[in-house]
């Protein structure tokens, strides 16, 4: 048992223990960022593979994702720092089910097949392959990559724009009442019908909207981020 | 390089840069000011016994662990890019093919570490604070990545050991004079410092420390100068040189190129104002990114 | 570390995975569960390519189109989740029961 082998059996419990913990604590941003220590133990894990570029980049991409995917959770779900228990989940015994089904057969599947056994040489110049391969032969698929990639950020911008094709997108929607089923919560402005300024990063929106902050690193723009408190129908705003 | 050698060094080289990035802030801030420069080299030491023996505070409901581990993680995260930097040809502590790729990786999980310590207390202007610095910190990882691709060109390889043999014949600053100052920018995100500080600004009354009481003030702040340390080892590596030097054995080159480059973030931090958030975002992707292209591009055309 | 270990590792991500997005009634949690089946596909690629294709670069790039898939599913989705917020007010997927406007 080498030490590569002890440093990947670690990994991968750690890989798996956080993936399950994920889905087990109240905290949200403690989800996210357990998810982000699952990326990383499979980013080392990857190191200890010689797929150096690979885990490195893993870990690189991961980061910047679920920082985003942070700043997402505490915009959407009720329950961002944990303070209160939670448990929202439908279908659960037969996810469960689901889950372990799936995994019993990968792993029938895995060892009852005859793989194949050809680890790469030590010696061999891994990352020159990959930039060769990705600007060689596979340069149409990059290029394809990349325009997918600007599709996706345009995507995500129009998607998630408040001027929307049909009018204004938040027209005629209101925020929900705090109890059930009463008067629209916070303040409402007198023109726009847009949601009444929740106080929000003060440091953002205090500047008359000028924050072009459309995008955010790690190959992709992922539609805004907090709300330009009250700022109504400015058009041009990516969200 | 074997563990033995090279942990005590990293750690020396940690140690010491720690108690200078200390000194220099508070020796060039008092002389920017005009005030007498007095004991600025022992005061900072006399500042961490003091706020580690103040009082503890606690916020209602915070993010115990979080809060606990923030300062660890910027520390560990810092230790890891000292760890890339070569100290003498083909010696570094983590030896990796892709150290570029990784002090990137480094990079990004700053922002993380930041955005915890500003979640954690459970409190509203470290929050706002968080939010602020995940705003600018991302993009300006992005200017970081340009950069040093642009400087990995020559060496035609993702690792720092490479990129600093490349400088044998030029400096990368010379050839790419726009990558340093921009990397200058990327360092000042990376520690919280001067223009860029938008996590721990005094217009946020302390920010992320804002409810830090002494034990955990003073640990975010050996974080930050470790970081200081560390980013600016990774300056003086792919755009000064690192050991590269005629007379004086290599680690003595490397560790005064770190010192300049401190000197210069420090100055900075102290002179150049800080914008307001929006403006700043302008600036950053409007204005910077496409000088990142640039200099990509020159490295680019330089290679052909 | 054999490849059957590491491919037992990625069933036993992806079958997290699953169960998180099979489970999740939040759209962000349910996303959060289709990341985890991504991150297993991609160990079990990465182990593949280093243990039984000799490092053949076309492994590398499928693990780097993986990766991509990662960023654009979280781009778009994120960009649908506020979408459908501004529309419907829906952030569980119980309320986006009917096609109706």
């Amino acid at each position: 048992m080498t030490m590569t082998d002890v440093a990947f059996y670690l990994l991968s419990g750690f890989a798996i223990w956080t993936g399950w913990r994920v889905f087990r604590v109240d905290s949200m941003i403690r989800a996210t960022f357990l998810l982000l220590l699952s990326f990383t133990s499979v980013g080392l894990i990857g190191l200890l593979l010689s797929a150096s570029y690979l885990g490195a980049a893993t870990i690189f991409m991961m980061a910047v994702e679920m920082m985003v995917m942070g700043l997402f959770m505490v915009m959407f779900m009720m329950n961002p720092a944990g303070l209160n228990p939670m448990m929202m989940v439908h279908q659960h015994r037969l996810s469960i089910v689901a889950g372990l089904l799936i995994f019993a057969a990968m792993t029938g599947a895995v060892l009852l097949t005859p793989l194949p056994s050809d680890p790469v040489a030590a010696d061999r110049p891994v990352l020159r392959d990959l930039g060769i391969e990705l600007l060689g032969d596979s340069m149409l698929i990059f290029e394809t990559a990349g325009v997918t990639l600007l599709a996706t950020m345009l995507g995500a911008v129009v998607l998630s724009s408040r001027r929307g094709r049909f009018g204004p997108t938040d027209a005629g929607s209101v925020p929900p009442g705090l109890s059930a089923g009463g008067p629209p919560a916070g303040r409402q402005p007198k023109g726009g019908g847009s949601h009444g300024g929740h106080g929000g990063h003060g440091g953002h929106g205090g500047q008359g909207g000028k924050g072009a902050h459309d995008g955010h690193g790690g190959g992709g723009s992922h539609g805004g981020h907090g709300k330009n408190g009250g700022d109504g129908n400015h058009g041009g705003h990516g969200g | 390089m074997s563990l033995i050698v090279g942990l005590p060094a990293l750690l020396a080289l940690l140690l010491i840069g720690l108690w200078a990035a200390a000194a220099l802030d508070t020796a060039i801030g008092r002389l920017i000011v005009g005030r007498p420069v007095g004991m600025a080299a022992t005061d900072p030491l006399r500042a961490v016994v003091a706020d580690y023996l103040r009082q503890r505070t606690d916020t209602e409901a915070p993010d115990h662990l979080n809060w606990l581990l923030a300062p660890g993680y910027y520390f560990l995260l810092a230790v890891v890019g000292l760890a890339l930097v070569p100290f003498a040809p083909d010696q570094s502590l983590i030896a990796l093919d892709t150290s570029v790729v990784l002090w990137g990786a480094a990079e990004a999980v700053v922002v993380v570490a930041v955005f915890l310590h500003g979640w954690s207390p459970n409190a509203p202007f470290p929050l706002i604070g968080a939010y602020r610095y995940v705003a600018i910190g991302l993009p300006v990882m992005l200017l970081s990545m340009f950069v040093l691709i642009a400087a990995s060109i020559p060496a035609q390889s993702l690792d720092l050991r490479a990129v600093v043999e490349s400088q044998r014949g030029l400096w990368n600053v010379i050839r790419q004079p726009l990558g340093l100052p921009l990397f200058l920018a990327v360092v000042m995100s990376l520690t919280l410092r001067g223009p860029f500080d938008y996590a721990d600004s005094a217009d946020l009354a302390g920010g992320t420390s804002a409810e830090d009481g002494g034990p955990r003030w003073i640990a975010w702040q050996t974080a930050r100068a470790a970081m200081l340390v560390a980013a600016c080892a990774i300056a003086a590596t792919a755009f000064l040189g690192g050991y590269l030097g005629p007379v004086l054995p290599g680690w003595l080159w490397l560790s005064l190129k770190t010192l300049a480059v401190m000197v210069a973030v420090v100055l900075l931090t102290h002179l150049v104002p800080r914008m307001p958030v929006a403006q700043m975002l302008t600036l950053i992707w409007i204005v910077l990114l496409p000088i990142a292209f640039l200099d990509l591009l020159i490295a680019g055309l330089g290679a052909l | 570390m054999t490849l059957s270990a590491i491919l037992i590792v990625s069933a036993a991500l992806f079958g997290i995975g699953l169960y998180g997005a099979l489970s999740q009634k939040s759209f962000v949690m349910l996303m959060m569960g289709l990341e985890l089946m991504l991150n297993g596909s991609l160990l079990a690629t990465m182990g593949f390519w280093s243990l039984a294709l000799g490092g053949a670069p076309k492994g590398q790039l499928l693990a780097i189109i993986i990766m991509a898939v990662m960023a654009i599913e979280l781009a778009i989705g994120f960009a649908l989740i506020v979408a459908v917020y501004r529309k419907r007010q829906a952030d569980v997927t119980e309320a986006l029961e009917t096609l109706a406007r």
